[in-house]
């Protein structure tokens, strides 16, 4: 008990020690709140990069890959719920007699997207694409201004005036001031064999109309892609060979057992695509095909979690000093509480007590305060912009409707058991140095 | 004839300082009985107050036996060492040591505190406190409960210490030169204090002293030179 209660009074009458109580608490609620929003912003990206296409996508088939063949083989699967043909190009899409703008530095539209002149050109069938993606709701989307919007949202890529029509992401189509109706050049290139055999690279032009806008809830992808009818693709680009696909795109009945369906879609696929004993073709969850984009958010968040636990080490090197200065002073205690009847080890885990209390208060302080910190991001970050104007998180730019946060109950006890770690390992070096000290030497007041 | 409270057989205590072993005591036998008081008189360094260490399971002889009630007990395991020494003895120290962060109740308090867990101490609270105002009222401190240290003077701290010696209720008092920091007229207060409590309660008393006035007070002394017992 005298332990506890000599803990308590030493810290009581010594304010310093709040010092490396508030480091701890800033670094736990620093870890929850950061790596709360990091979590949270994942958590929306993936979200959204999910929402922008299938469930699985089926790439890279080989050339006499017969769409006929591929459809049923893969609706045998009992989790697919529908499947979508696809041809998937690259082109640049101009206004007739405009020139592309220069390209911009490397690096920039991976998260944003269209600000660079190449696009990926995706043929589709919108009527069999608006089964496994919300392509549907996409031409549909409430913030697709009216003067904007494809004439028939039925049927979005429908011919007009005869022409063939395009559907472009809705900040391309303002930031470019096309409009429904606006003739647009697709500009794109196939190969063709010579006389001798050889392969050379054609340039193809496309006069396209534009069918109006779509807005999904990620914007680096409606930057990148616009949609054409896949009937176009084929009849420019391939011969008009109407079986001709490049990639399917899957709904799930079940979304939370995708990888296990892929792996029997790729085994439906061999089926289908086998030659010569090579099979061919790729199936890949959503996760899986944005692997690297996703990988990329979670490593910033890794990184930003070992910059974070640096204000941790720094919180303990207070708390050390702290409790050094206390131990110098307070050594002579050991001398009477021994004669009392503790045993000099025992007294000097009273200063063990003292960093275990400022570490437990500041865990405690730090990661109430710090999850309803995150809970309240939003109201935290407009408060913040009312008081300053300084916008600390501009949701905005990232499509977002308010500061995301996800509070992952295991981090939370990993930063909690950190803390009290470092808090232990902190508090035991001077009690090392206590319990050489002779209780002797302060009895005889030397 | 009862086992003495208290005893001491050939004790020998050497202490080693590089390669040399200075000897501080050397063959002390000493008994004390129940309710006897034994002043122990000698020059600086003759080795009174490190055989009053010995004596309190501070320190261990080099040689010889401390008997409490007659069973050795410096053979027993440290923490067992410190249960005994925390029952049977209680100290009075010269510089008092009273922890400076505690008021005079909560000095006291600790002697209860030192043997017990948080819980166990939980359900004995109301108790142990009235135990050591109770002890505060009777060396004369009752309206000085809740000052510390600092505010007290050096009579007030003794007086302090002393109730904290007695609050575990020990069988003996083991005092280094309790009074050796005080003026004469605030001593003879606390001598008087001290051998009132140490006659009313039966307690064996090891007064550790230079004064020969003070020594003549107790029923025995003893006096060391060198580290012998000469009388």
């Amino acid at each position: 008990m005298y332990r506890l209660f000599l803990a308590i009074r030493y810290l009581l009458t010594r304010p310093i020690n709040l010092l490396g109580m508030a480091g701890i608490t800033l670094s736990v609620w620093a870890l929850i709140v950061v790596v709360s929003l990091f979590s949270g912003f994942l958590a929306v990206v993936e979200r959204h990069v999910h929402e922008a296409g299938a469930d699985i996508v089926v790439s890279a088939l080989p050339a006499w890959t017969r769409w006929s063949t591929l459809a049923p083989a893969l609706a045998d699967d009992p989790n697919v719920a529908a499947t979508a043909p696809r041809l998937l190009h690259y082109g640049l899409l101009l206004r007739p007699g405009h020139r592309p703008p220069p390209a911009p530095l490397p690096g920039r539209g991976a998260l944003h997207g269209g600000d660079q002149p190449f696009l990926f050109l995706m043929g589709i069938d919108a009527a069999q694409e608006a089964q496994v993606t919300g392509f549907a709701a996409w031409v549909r989307d409430a913030e697709i201004p009216a003067e904007l919007r494809a004439a028939d949202v039925a049927a979005p890529l429908a011919m007009r005036d005869g022409v063939p029509t395009v559907l472009i992401g809705l900040e391309r189509m303002q930031r470019e001031g096309l409009r429904p109706g606006d003739a647009v050049l697709l500009t794109t290139a196939r190969l063709v064999e010579d006389e001798a055999g050889q392969k050379h690279p054609s340039k193809v032009q496309v006069p396209l109309r534009v069918a109006g806008a779509y807005k999904t809830a990620h914007s680096g992808f409606d930057g990148n892609n616009v949609f054409v009818d896949i009937a176009v693709l084929r009849q420019h680009l391939h011969d008009n060979r109407t079986e001709f696909v490049q990639e399917v795109a899957v709904r799930a009945h079940d979304a939370t057992t995708l990888a296990d369906t892929a792996d029997r879609l790729q085994r439906a696929l061999t089926r289908v695509t086998e030659r010569n004993n090579t099979s061919y073709g790729v199936v890949q969850t959503w996760r899986e095909k944005n692997a690297q984009f996703l990988g990329s958010v979670q490593h910033q968040r890794g990184l930003l979690k070992i910059v974070l636990v640096v204000i941790m080490v720094v919180a303990a090197f207070l708390m050390l000093a702290t409790l050094s200065m206390m131990v110098t002073e307070k050594i002579s205690d050991i001398g009477i509480l021994t004669a009392m009847g503790g045993t000099p080890t025992g007294v000097t885990m009273v200063f063990l007590a003292c960093g275990l209390v400022i570490t437990f208060v500041g865990v405690l302080v730090g990661t109430v305060t710090g999850i309803v910190t995150a809970v309240y991001l939003e109201e935290v970050r407009q408060a913040v912009r009312w008081a300053t104007g300084i916008d600390l998180f501009p949701v905005d730019v990232y499509n977002l409707a308010r500061v995301p946060c996800t509070i992952d109950p295991l981090w939370l006890l990993q930063v909690a058991g950190m803390a009290m770690a470092t808090g232990f390992v902190v508090s035991a070096l001077p009690v090392l140095r206590a319990a050489r000290h002779d209780p002797l030497v302060s009895l005889r007041g030397i | 004839m009862n086992a003495p409270v208290l005893q001491a057989a050939a004790v020998h205590k050497h202490y080693r300082i590089g390669k040399q072993e200075i000897p501080v005591l050397r063959g002390i036998d000493l008994s004390v009985q129940p309710g006897e008081s034994v002043a122990l008189l000698g020059a600086s360094g003759a080795g009174k107050s490190t055989l009053l260490h010995v004596l309190g399971l501070l320190d261990p002889p080099t040689t010889g036996e401390v008997r409490y009630d007659g069973v050795p007990v410096h053979g027993l395991p440290i923490g067992e060492r410190a249960r005994l020494r925390h029952r049977h003895v209680g100290f009075v120290f010269q510089f008092y040591h009273l922890i400076p962060e505690l008021t005079a109740l909560q000095n006291v308090l600790l002697a209860r505190m030192m043997a017990v867990s948080a819980l166990g101490y939980w359900g004995q609270r109301k108790a142990a406190k009235a135990a050591a105002i109770a002890m505060l009222e009777q060396v004369g401190l009752g309206a000085r409960l809740h000052h510390r240290p600092s505010e007290l003077s050096g009579g007030e701290r003794q007086r302090v210490a002393i109730a904290r010696a007695l609050l575990a209720e020990p069988r003996v008092i083991l005092a280094d030169e309790p009074t050796g920091n005080l003026d004469s007229h605030t001593a003879a207060g606390v001598v008087e204090l001290m051998f009132g409590i140490q006659r009313d309660r039966g307690l064996a008393l090891v007064l550790v002293t230079h004064d020969e006035r003070l020594a003549q007070r107790c029923h025995r002394i003893v006096r060391l030179a060198d580290g012998v017992v000469v009388s």
